[in-house]
């Protein structure tokens, strides 16, 4: 390598090879936690976008009682059973504002019963006015679904194979899988879906508490131009067995916990990142200290301030950029890692996209380098003001 | 003209509640090509001359100018760039850089020009040739003695081809046999380039060696 500053700034780095270890592990570990704690809510916050743009409906009609049921289903991967009567459909559909609906029932198998995984949620759903599944299953096997035919959420199949169970008998009946769906990133992806024209057979063979005039819940769109809030009202004022959600109020009790923890988290990383600016201080005013003579003799023999500023911040931006390069692969590794050891994330379903993963890390790389640099440029700034002999008998 | 003239510079410094003059009203003309050696006892203030001439230490009043330049008025850049090719600086204490090798040591200056250039390799290892080291290109400073790592920093203070070298105390760590090898490579390159020496010394003996003697006391400066 021929001789310049940057391979001068490197042999200094090496020469105090272990303050170099400390400073780049401290830096590590920071933005470990940073890009942790951001996918961690990250996660959780965009699951639950996503899982309710995906949802396609303005309003979802659910039993008295049953709405934090319904938002497991749907935002997490929990299966629920959830009940109403059939013939609220009518009713609702004839409600002024409704543009069109369709509805879901929700069944659980009992492969939930073991270890970590979670009950899987047999979803029955109507082929002739859906329009939260068809876009998925058009993805998957271009057909409608036939009597007798499941088609598996990208989680559950997953499951399925962890388990090694026979994956054609469910609730008693025999089912062809037609294939698996893409994964969605919702609360869907842990389900199994039928064609409820096997409602009335699952029922015969009374291996599910289901009657045949029950259904769980009934998605609908509002006609253009309408306030969703001020039609949900009108289901709810005219049908009294029903709770109507907007989809913009979906996950609102998740994201209220979440803004708790996004204020600790936020509190916790800006005194950490204080922290670690402050130790940046410390240890760059130690090295520009014991520097003084040679930054001295560097200013006698001709450089500029420039050039002693230019050496101490590649110093400076290699510790952290290696220190942040290690926190993000380490905080990515944990988030992949930990995350199903955390109840929040076990139950929001999907994880982060490569887009976001790639976001957090560009977040902890710019932190971390950012922190050593602004700890360290008023030592630099310092002695780049130094004349050559004052910085030599300071030294 | 004189390549180098000082008019009347003082250098001031404040030492608790006092004032000290290191330097006192000198006024000096040096003229391109001469060997000149300032003598004085400890702080007589030969050290801070010298800065000042090299351009390391700015005077509290006064002019020095160099080749017409008043080196004190140029912004800190030029001043830099003046001290990178106008000056070669020895140092009265170890000066080489512990993390780099001997030829790597003489390599720094050459960083700081303000043009690049190519070949300072093979220079550096003929100027470590000169001073007796070539078997030492890729030594640190911890495994060399006081009077190689000496002769490192002269090596050193040509590698820019200047026109002015300003020595303090620049045979110190030298045996007597080493530092008269010193003396007559810096009076042969005075007499070949016609580069400017000015040599702060104890050693009246070294000081013989010049063409121009000049004392300090207490700031002020007299020709001998």
């Amino acid at each position: 390598m021929k001789f310049s500053l940057l391979s001068l700034a490197l042999k200094n780095l090496k020469r105090k090879s272990f303050r170099t270890a400390v400073l780049i592990t401290s830096i590590g570990l920071l933005v470990s936690i940073l890009v942790f704690g951001t996918s961690f809510l990250l996660t959780i916050s965009s699951s639950i976008k996503r899982s309710t743009d995906r949802l396609g409906a303005d309003l979802l009609v659910v039993p008295v009682g049953a709405r934090d049921f319904a938002e497991e289903v749907l935002l997490e991967t929990k299966a629920k059973n959830f009940y109403m009567d059939k013939s609220i459909i009518e009713k609702v559909g004839k409600i002024e504002g409704i543009e069109k609906l369709t509805y879901q029932t929700y069944l659980t198998t009992i492969y939930g019963l073991c270890c970590d995984i979670p009950a899987v949620k047999v979803v029955a759903f109507n082929q002739e006015t859906d329009f939260i599944i068809k876009p998925w299953l058009e993805r998957a096997i271009g057909r409608k679904l036939g009597k007798g035919e499941v088609i598996i959420g990208a989680e559950a199949a997953e499951n399925f194979e962890l388990l090694d169970v026979d994956r054609s008998t469910l609730f008693g009946m025999k089912f062809n899988m037609a294939g698996v769906l893409e994964k969605t990133g919702t609360g869907l992806d842990n389900a199994l879906f039928v064609s409820d024209e096997n409602i009335g057979e699952i029922i015969e063979r009374g291996k599910s508490g289901l009657r045949p005039d029950q259904i769980s819940l009934i998605f609908t769109k509002v006609k253009k131009g309408l306030d969703p809030y001020a039609v949900g009202r009108s289901v709810e004022g005219e049908i009294l067995e029903v709770d109507v959600i907007a989809r913009s109020d979906m996950g609102k009790k998740i994201i209220s916990t979440l803004k708790d923890i996004n204020g600790i988290f936020l509190l916790t990383i800006v005194l950490a990142c204080l922290l670690s600016t402050f130790l940046a201080w410390t240890i760059f005013s130690a090295i520009v200290n014991e520097r003084l003579r040679e930054v001295g003799i560097m200013r006698a023999i001709g450089a500029k301030g420039s050039h002693i500023v230019k050496m101490f911040i590649i110093e400076v931006f290699t510790i952290g950029l290696i220190g942040s390069l290690s926190g993000v692969m380490f905080g990515n590794y944990l988030s992949l890692t930990l995350s199903r050891v955390f109840g929040l994330l076990r139950d929001v379903a999907g994880t982060l996209t490569l887009m976001e993963r790639v976001e957090v890390s560009l977040l902890g790389l710019a932190v971390g380098t950012g922190i050593c640099i602004i700890g360290a440029l008023s030592s630099i700034i310092r002695i780049k003001r130094l004349e050559p002999l004052m910085a030599l008998k300071e030294g | 003209m004189a390549q180098i003239e000082l008019l009347d510079v003082n250098k001031t410094y404040a030492v608790g509640n006092n004032v000290v003059k290191a330097v006192d009203g000198v006024t000096l003309e040096i003229e391109k090509g001469e060997f000149i050696s300032i003598v004085g006892h400890s702080g007589s203030g030969k050290t801070t001359l010298l800065s000042i001439i090299g351009g390391i230490l700015s005077p509290s009043t006064g002019r020095v100018v160099v080749d017409n330049t008043d080196i004190y008025a140029l912004d800190e850049d030029r001043l830099s760039e003046y001290r990178a090719l106008k000056i070669g600086c020895i140092f009265q204490f170890s000066s080489l850089l512990p993390v780099l090798t001997a030829k790597e040591n003489l390599l720094l200056p050459t960083v700081f020009r303000p043009e690049k250039g190519n070949g300072f390799e093979k220079k550096a290892v003929e100027h470590l040739a000169l001073v007796g080291l070539e078997d030492k290109i890729d030594a640190h400073p911890s495994q060399l003695s006081g009077g190689q790592q000496r002769r490192v920093a002269i090596a050193r203070a040509f590698m820019n081809d200047p026109d002015i070298i300003i020595a303090d105390e620049p045979t110190g760590d030298l045996d007597e046999e080493t530092e008269a090898e010193v003396m007559e490579l810096f009076k042969g390159i005075n007499r070949q380039r016609g580069i400017t020496f000015i040599l702060v010394t104890h050693s009246s003996e070294l000081a013989k060696d010049a063409t121009r003697r000049l004392r300090m006391t207490r700031g002020r400066i007299q020709e001998l």
